[in-house]
């Protein structure tokens, strides 16, 4: 009997030392900007960006190019308080020419908010602000006072 | 099913052997009694030390008493100084600290004649009273198109106390005349526990590593030895 006592111990040890905080598991830890688009003149309608292409201010690389899509999770700088984003969009065909360009300029604070073991610290932003130029032909909110999730689009962008 | 079955008729056949048992032992007694030592039994834990030597990231002392009670009980305590460096993925933490648990020990073992060797369950009581640093971390950005900066410097809180309690199973063996090597495994359960301000504790001296369901295991390898008072 004594024996099982043991053998049930060492067996619960090894189990319980492969706890869930051994893996991060949540994703994603710091949240996106998530951008929904919408017809302005029908603002309860999806409206997908034809041939989107994203790149932050300062960066020789883009986020994503020449897609078609309704809605994006854009990733804010930690290291600074101020994103600039550039959306270029392009509803004719590829040509250079039809190009359409817009900027969304994303002010905030970040902050260092702790997790768990294995996630470590994530970023969240206060006091977002959001301005832009543009094809964009208005957004829901201009102000978000906290992203720490992005369960449902923070914003949403009508053009 | 069969092994049920078997079980069944082993549990039988044991009752069995009970019976018989307590018939013969009231034909004869056993009026010779072998007495074993009663007193302070003082030790420290071996692993510790040698732990400090090959894990450059943890050094620690631990010293060990016991005191017998009576035939099966004794009241025990360990004591000790332990530092840590936690490293993870995005954050590195050390934990340092003083720690003290008190409790007893229930020897299960029935000793041949005068043997005084246990196979023992103790219940502990722990507390630990320790400061943690916060070394470095890195944000946890989860993205490769903007960097992110490791953060340097470290903050310390210091008077943060754990508080616990724990189950041991062990076993203690007299090698030589009183000296005594002792194994043991030990799963704790945190009652309360401070947390650094924005951080968690994720180990306390005396408790170890704080799991997520706020539990931990320990391993004890001790060397001790008895000062007998009296033999009875």
């Amino acid at each position: 009997m004594k024996k099982y006592i043991f053998l049930l111990i060492i067996v619960f040890a090894g189990i319980s030392s492969c706890e869930k905080d051994d893996f991060c598991v949540q994703n994603p830890v710091t949240p996106n900007l998530v951008l929904r688009f919408y017809d302005k003149d029908n603002v309860n309608e999806k409206k997908k960006v034809q041939r989107l292409s994203i790149i932050a201010q300062g960066k020789t690389d883009s986020l994503f190019t020449n897609q078609s899509i309704d809605s994006i999770a854009i990733p804010l700088n930690s290291l600074a308080q101020e994103t600039i984003y550039t959306l270029k969009m392009n509803s004719i065909d590829n040509t250079i020419i039809n190009n359409q360009i817009a900027t969304l300029t994303v002010k905030y604070n970040p902050e260092d908010d702790y997790i768990s073991r294995s996630c470590g610290f994530r970023i969240i932003y206060k006091d977002v602000n959001l301005e832009f130029t543009g094809w964009i032909n208005s957004l829901s909110t201009s102000q978000i006072t906290n992203i720490d999730n992005q369960t449902k689009a923070h914003v949403q962008v009508f053009h | 099913m069969y092994k049920f079955f078997i079980s069944i008729i082993l549990l039988i056949f044991c009752v069995d052997v009970y019976a018989q048992k307590l018939d013969s032992s009231k034909t004869k007694k056993d009026t010779i009694t072998y007495k074993t030592g009663y007193g302070l039994r003082l030790g420290i834990d071996i692993s510790r030390p040698a732990l400090s030597i090959v894990d450059k990231s943890f050094s620690g002392l631990e010293l060990v008493g016991d005191y017998r009670i009576s035939k099966n009980w004794y009241a025990a305590t360990e004591l000790g100084y332990e530092e840590e460096i936690t490293f993870e993925d995005f954050t590195t933490s050390t934990s340092k600290g003083t720690f003290i648990r008190l409790g007893a020990n229930y020897n299960a073992y029935r000793n041949w004649l005068d043997m005084n060797n246990e196979i023992y369950i103790g219940m502990r009581y722990g507390f630990a009273l320790f400061d943690q640093t916060l070394n470095n971390y890195k944000p946890n950005i989860g993205n490769q198109y903007f960097p992110s900066n490791t953060v340097q410097t470290p903050v310390t809180e210091t008077g943060l106390t754990a508080h616990w309690t724990e189950i041991q199973l062990g076993i203690k063996v007299e090698t030589l005349k009183n000296l005594f090597l002792s194994a043991s495994f030990s799963y704790k359960i945190m009652l309360s526990i401070d947390d650094q301000k924005n951080f968690k504790t994720l180990y306390a001296p005396g408790f170890n590593r704080v799991f997520e369901s706020n539990t931990g295991f320990g391993f004890n390898y001790t060397i001790s030895y008895l000062l007998p008072f009296v033999n009875k």
